[in-house]
């Protein structure tokens, strides 16, 4: 499980961020009877960052149309404020930039509001554990993100050919336990692929958004 | 449009103030004072006629420039009655002065230079006719007019274009704007309550499967109609928005963000050959079957894969397969992908699900 609790055993503390109340509702009372402890719920992005430095959930499930604010905002605070709390975002299939956006700001997977109870509680599960996750459309994101970047001339990130090869049988449809059988890898090294193509991306999202505010001004360079 | 009439409105009025001011300071060069003041209260009731028709709408469409025109040059003729015919000759005021130019603007508004340049050609002529003399003034007169008429036609028609212009402009901004408050609620309300019916649905299951079912179908299907958006500019068609409005809820589609504008032919195919692909995993691997069609852009290159999670074919029998007709559809596919220069792979094999992989060059061969 997640973050480690020092009052006994470890029960995923989650958070769920939606403004739409009948579906954050629903949502909450899901995750609840499967086992999860619903700590709290936000209706928009600055109420999700107030209430996640207030309750610390291990995973916050974030919508990322949050009325006039905007879910990738609250995920890039969130994580800034505690590194340790996952978010996981679960969004209309629809938006695909802004899925994107959250991605590279912290988030640490991304699930369609389609998939079903069963496919929320394992990406919960797995999110808390510290696993990305995929869904073939995030994959499918992640390879046009790094195919702009290739061509971008700058010190950008690249992908082995090996997490090029995991992630395209991931875009199409393939489980990692279905591409772990088929390139004769651990289901394990197959994950971890995965997630590294997510952490470089994320790591290179840092250093621009860094050497930004530095060209900028915003931050001094020698604080 | 609206403030060129205007324009036309208060130059008319003005003018006529001025033809009525220009009647006191040469009161002693008017012989026949009565008809010179009824001719005057005559144009001051016509020009409060097109004032009233040039402020309204109906008015500016109908026919009454024209008219307008016919009821000045009437008027100069009468100044005949005013002014004796010698004196005229020589260099008497004219009562209708400057006002008689009113119908080469009014003209010019509504019908454009054509309109200006008639109507200034008809009002000099009346007024040459009525002075029965032609020199340097009337000169002059003239070819002010032909230029007054002529410009302000000109900046009507210029106008009328950029109105229209920034009209659709405005609508298609509405129109889009519409859109997303509608995309908006069904976002916050139908959406959110399916999303819900189709979880509800599953978990109690028996005959709510059925309707989790039937949302679910419908989810997609309005998530893909709020999203599908004006895919093409010219010849240039948005490959991934395309194939986009081929997910339902057995069928992701997998693209990169952003568009990915392809020639219009190349989409064509393409689209036309995932089509077939996506029946033939209907025909052959069931209803039941997931499919996942993915786009991957490598630069000069394209890869579409389409996998389903069926069966599948083992090895030996793919022979069979052939030969039975089931993959008579290859030869389609086949053929729309060669002719765009590229392959066609087929992956396949017992309980892994069958997969097409097209790679194809991004530009026409």
């Amino acid at each position: 499980m997640g973050a480690d609790n020092a009052e006994g055993p470890t029960v995923t503390r989650v958070m769920v961020v939606d403004d739409h109340p009948m579906w954050r509702e629903s949502v909450a009372r899901d995750l609840a009877t499967r086992g999860y402890d619903v700590v709290g719920t936000a209706a928009d992005a600055p109420g999700a960052v107030r209430i996640a430095a207030a309750v610390r959930p291990d995973v916050v499930v974030m919508d990322l149309q949050l009325g006039s604010t905007s879910g990738v905002d609250a995920t890039r605070e969130i994580v800034a404020a505690a590194p340790d709390t996952r978010v996981l975002v679960l969004s209309a299939s629809a938006e695909h930039e802004d899925v994107l956006d959250a991605v590279k700001n912290g988030a640490s997977g991304y699930l369609v509001k389609s998939a079903s109870l069963d496919e929320l509680d394992a990406a919960v599960g797995r999110t808390a554990d510290g696993d990305a996750v995929f869904s073939a459309g995030l994959a499918g994101l992640l390879l046009g993100e790094y195919r702009r970047l290739h061509e971008a001339p700058d010190d950008a990130p690249t992908l082995t050919e090996r997490e090029t090869e995991i992630l395209r049988l991931v875009s199409r449809g393939l489980s990692a336990r279905q591409i772990a059988t088929r390139l004769t890898l651990s289901h394990r090294t197959v994950e971890n692929h995965v997630q590294n193509t997510l952490r470089k991306l994320q790591l290179h999202n840092r250093v621009e958004l860094t050497r930004y505010a530095i060209e900028h001004g915003i931050i001094d360079e020698s604080g | 449009m609206l403030p060129l009439w205007r324009g036309v409105v208060v130059f008319r009025l003005v003018a006529w103030a001025v033809a009525a001011g220009a009647f006191i300071r040469s009161w002693d060069r008017y012989p026949d004072h009565t008809a010179a003041i009824v001719l005057l209260l005559l144009m001051v009731a016509w020009t409060a006629v097109v004032t009233i028709a040039y402020s309204t709408h109906a008015g500016r469409r109908s026919r009454m420039a024209g008219y307008d025109l016919v009821v000045t040059v009437a008027f100069v003729a009468a100044t005949l009655l005013t002014q004796p015919l010698t004196d005229l000759n020589e260099s008497a005021p004219i009562l209708t002065s400057m006002w008689a130019t009113g119908p080469i603007f009014a003209l010019a508004v509504e019908r454009g230079r054509d309109g200006g340049l008639i109507g200034a050609v008809v009002i000099s002529a009346a007024l040459i006719a009525v002075r029965q003399r032609f020199g340097d003034q009337e000169i002059f007169n003239t070819t002010l007019h032909l230029v007054a008429g002529w410009s302000l036609g000109y900046a009507a028609t210029t106008t009328r274009r950029a109105t229209a212009v920034l009209r659709e402009a405005l609508a298609a901004e509405g129109a889009t704007a519409e859109r997303e408050r509608l995309s908006r609620s069904i976002h916050d309300g139908v959406l959110q309550v399916l999303a819900i019916v189709r979880r509800r649905g599953t978990e109690i299951g028996g005959a709510a499967t059925e309707l989790s079912a039937l949302a679910a179908e419908q989810e997609v299907a309005l998530r893909t109609l709020m999203t599908s958006r004006p895919t093409s500019v010219g010849d240039r068609v948005d490959l991934a928005a395309t194939l986009r409005l081929r997910a339902t809820s057995r069928v992701e589609v997998i693209t990169p963000a952003g568009k990915l504008m392809l020639s219009r032919r190349i989409v064509e195919e393409i689209s036309a050959a995932v089509g077939e692909a996506l029946s033939n995993v209907v025909e052959h691997a069931g209803e039941a079957a997931h499919a996942w069609v993915s786009v991957e852009d490598l630069g000069d290159r394209l890869v579409v894969s389409v996998r389903d999670d069926g069966a599948g074919i083992a090895d030996g029998r793919l022979e069979v397969a052939r030969n039975s007709g089931r993959l008579g559809v290859a030869q389609s596919i086949r053929g729309r992908i060669t002719d765009l220069g590229g392959t066609v792979d087929l992956h396949t094999s017992l309980g892994e699900g069958t997969e097409w992989e097209l790679t194809m060059p991004k530009a026409r061969p």
